[in-house]
């Protein structure tokens, strides 16, 4: 251990004279500037190694006085002692250390090789690189925001455990005008991502890469070619509204606004919107819902909470034929169904034992025969909408209805009960 | 308060370092408080107090973290290397005799000189290899450090005290010798994370000892009182 540092009175005084500075400078500048204690040297400092490769390093001791010995120096490897079979003294004052198939380093900033003297005190170190190097990246993923911006994703080769710090760079450039551009924000989106905010070009594709760069050795992705209209995504459609319909136990209406970031850009707009029972974890998506802003959901249970959420697909913009990237959903609404006024499955004469009026099944069936009607039958009167308000009608007539003849309203509801079979 | 220009590059940037460093030293005096009908030093000294409790919490983390990248043994707990490089670290252990006879300014002055030298360091303690979150934590330290500077600075002028100017030619540089090896660098790492441990424990015991000078001494004003058959 270095001894004859300035003793702690000393440091209270700081204003040390200009020169003190000037000659610590020219202490440090020697390597292991030690005054009046051994010092050693380990060779070689800081290498890097394959995995399974061998390392013969060396400790030679250089104390003063002169004649210092290499007898009783022993080494470690991240503080571990390592096995004196492994040491042998070359000479009186230099050690030798054979390892054997190395495994990859324990941490990126490199195993430690430590040369310790009799009394366990540190003489030198040096720094083991033991690693691969790195591995083809693949699984470039981009998308853009509102055609503002470009986010990259990708997956590192070999599970990304090379041993050794890997410097990741994404690349990119426009196909036809040559400049190499070098994205510099990272991990926005996790560990293997980068941002690109701003001037980016439309109308022609961009060429994407990532280099991956080791004390071993560099990879390259294979190269991915994009416009950015084809990869477009936006923000969840703001301002969703659930709602019910009129007296109907079984549905609810969902209204929402076309997201406004893209609402001047020629688009169709393509839509999801899922929704679940409140205490499920099951989710019901509702698929083909196209450049509209509100759709009615059916089936459902009444009284019971459902929550819902929609999320967009800016699809087809500015003329590119590749579906677009599905946004964030919207943050969940939630709305519930009336409660039914009707007594319970198998005690109402019209209730359809076991199913609700207007299942899934049912409603498609109804919905194709309605279409063919009004192809083959000339009923452009006939639609959907007008089937729900008869519904609504029976079911708001139903109370009434029921201090009637019991005849009529079995009658009517044998004639209601007849598309649902 | 002027925020130092961004990390310095990693690699042979020691000159721009040493830029860095100049910088800091020249930042201007912030007046903690308005100097008509202030209520004087006392509460900044809390403040700066506080800030030195807030920044070992924070320091043992990041140590903790740090000190796992750089592997065992640096990470063992009764870890104690040679201090090779770290003789241009300011030193915060001192006699004791000495250092409760202090006087308000050189305790002060002590204390700014030495988080400077340290926030110097640590900004260049860039190391490329290290993970983005480490990097992360590390400038953020180094953002509540400068605010700790920024405490002092404050309680230095609510007490009249100019800043220290560094002399030219006394600028902290810590040039490492050109053959300085990786080895030697976790040496130099461990060293700074423990000197700015020990500066923090010890700036709370300074600044313990500045809140009791400045408080008024109430048992005089009493003892007055009874004298008076109060």
């Amino acid at each position: 251990m270095p001894a004859g540092r300035p003793g702690p009175a000393a440091q209270s005084a700081r204003r040390p004279p200009p020169l003190l500075p000037l000659l610590l400078l020219c202490v440090l500048g020697a390597p292991q500037a030690g005054s009046g204690a051994d010092t050693a040297v380990i060779s070689p400092q800081d290498p890097t190694l394959l995995i399974g490769s061998s390392l013969q390093a060396t400790c030679s001791v250089h104390g003063d006085p002169p004649g210092a010995t290499a007898e009783g120096l022993y080494w470690t490897l991240n503080g571990h002692r390592l096995p004196p079979e492994l040491s042998r003294m070359l000479n009186a004052s230099t050690l030798a250390l054979a390892l054997a198939n190395l495994n990859g380093s324990r941490q990126q900033s490199g195993d430690n090789l430590v040369c310790h003297a009799r009394d366990g005190s540190i003489l030198a170190g040096s720094c083991l690189y033991v690693g691969l190097p790195p591995e083809k990246p693949f699984n470039i993923s981009c998308w853009s925001k509102n055609m503002k911006d470009l986010t990259c994703r990708w997956t590192p080769g070999a599970h990304g455990e090379t041993f050794l710090h890997t410097n990741y760079s994404l690349k990119y450039k426009l196909r036809w005008y040559g400049q190499d551009n070098t994205c510099e924000e990272y991990h926005t989106v996790g560990p293997h991502s980068c941002h690109i905010p701003k001037d980016l070009a439309l109308f022609t594709p961009y060429e994407i890469w990532v280099e991956a760069t080791n004390r071993l050795g560099s990879a390259r992705s294979d190269v991915l070619t994009l416009d950015i209209l084809d990869v477009v995504t936006t923000d969840p459609p703001p301002e969703v509204h659930v709602s019910r319909v009129g007296g109907l136990e079984d549905q609810l209406s969902v209204r929402w606004v076309s997201p406004p970031a893209l609402k001047d850009f020629l688009f169709q707009a393509k839509y999801q919107i899922r929704y679940r029972v409140e205490d499920s974890v099951d989710w019901k998506v509702v698929d083909d819902v196209s450049n509209q802003t509100s759709c009615r959901l059916a089936g459902l249970k009444p009284g019971t909470v459902y929550f819902v959420q929609v999320r967009c697909n800016p699809f087809g913009i500015y003329g590119s034929k590749k579906a677009g990237i599905w946004s964030e959903w919207s943050h969940p609404t939630a709305a519930s169904t009336p409660r039914s006024e009707r007594p319970g499955p198998g005690g109402g004469a019209c209730e359809p034992r076991g199913g609700e009026p207007s299942s899934g099944p049912v409603r498609r069936e109804l919905k194709q025969f309605l279409g063919w009607l009004k192809k083959h039958a000339y009923c452009s009167n006939l639609s959907f909408r007008l089937y729900d308000q008869w519904r609504a009608w029976m079911q708001k007539s139903h109370k009434t209805r029921n201090q009637d003849e019991g005849i009529l309203s079995s009658g009517r509801r044998g004639a209601a009960r007849g598309p649902a079979r | 308060m002027l925020p130092a220009a961004g990390e310095p590059a990693a690699g042979d940037s020691w000159g721009m370092l040493a830029c860095l460093c100049a910088v800091l030293w020249h930042l201007p005096a912030v007046p903690a408080h308005n100097r008509t009908g202030d209520p004087g030093p006392g509460p900044s000294i809390q403040k700066t107090y506080d800030l030195t409790r807030y920044l070992e919490h924070q320091l043992r983390s990041l140590a903790g973290t740090y000190l796992n990248y750089l592997g065992p043994p640096f990470n063992e707990p009764d870890f104690n290397p040679p201090r090779l490089g770290a003789e241009t670290l300011p030193r915060a252990t001192v006699n004791l005799e000495v250092w409760r006879s202090l006087n308000d300014r050189l305790r002060l002055t002590q204390n700014y000189e030495a988080y400077s030298h340290l926030l110097c360091y640590l900004r260049g303690l860039n190391r490329q290899a290290a993970t983005a979150e480490l990097r992360r934590s590390l400038a953020h330290f180094c953002t509540s450090l400068q605010g700790l500077l920024g405490s002092i600075a404050g309680v230095m002028a609510a007490l009249g005290y100019p800043l220290p100017q560094p002399l030219p030619g006394t600028e902290p540089t810590w040039t490492p010798g050109p053959a300085h090896s990786d080895f030697l660098q976790k040496m130099d790492d461990f060293w700074l994370l423990k000197e700015l441990q020990t500066w923090l424990w010890r700036s709370a015991k300074d600044f313990n000892r500045l809140k009791k000078k400045m408080q008024p001494p109430a048992a005089a004003v009493t003892l007055h009182l009874e004298a008076h058959g109060f």
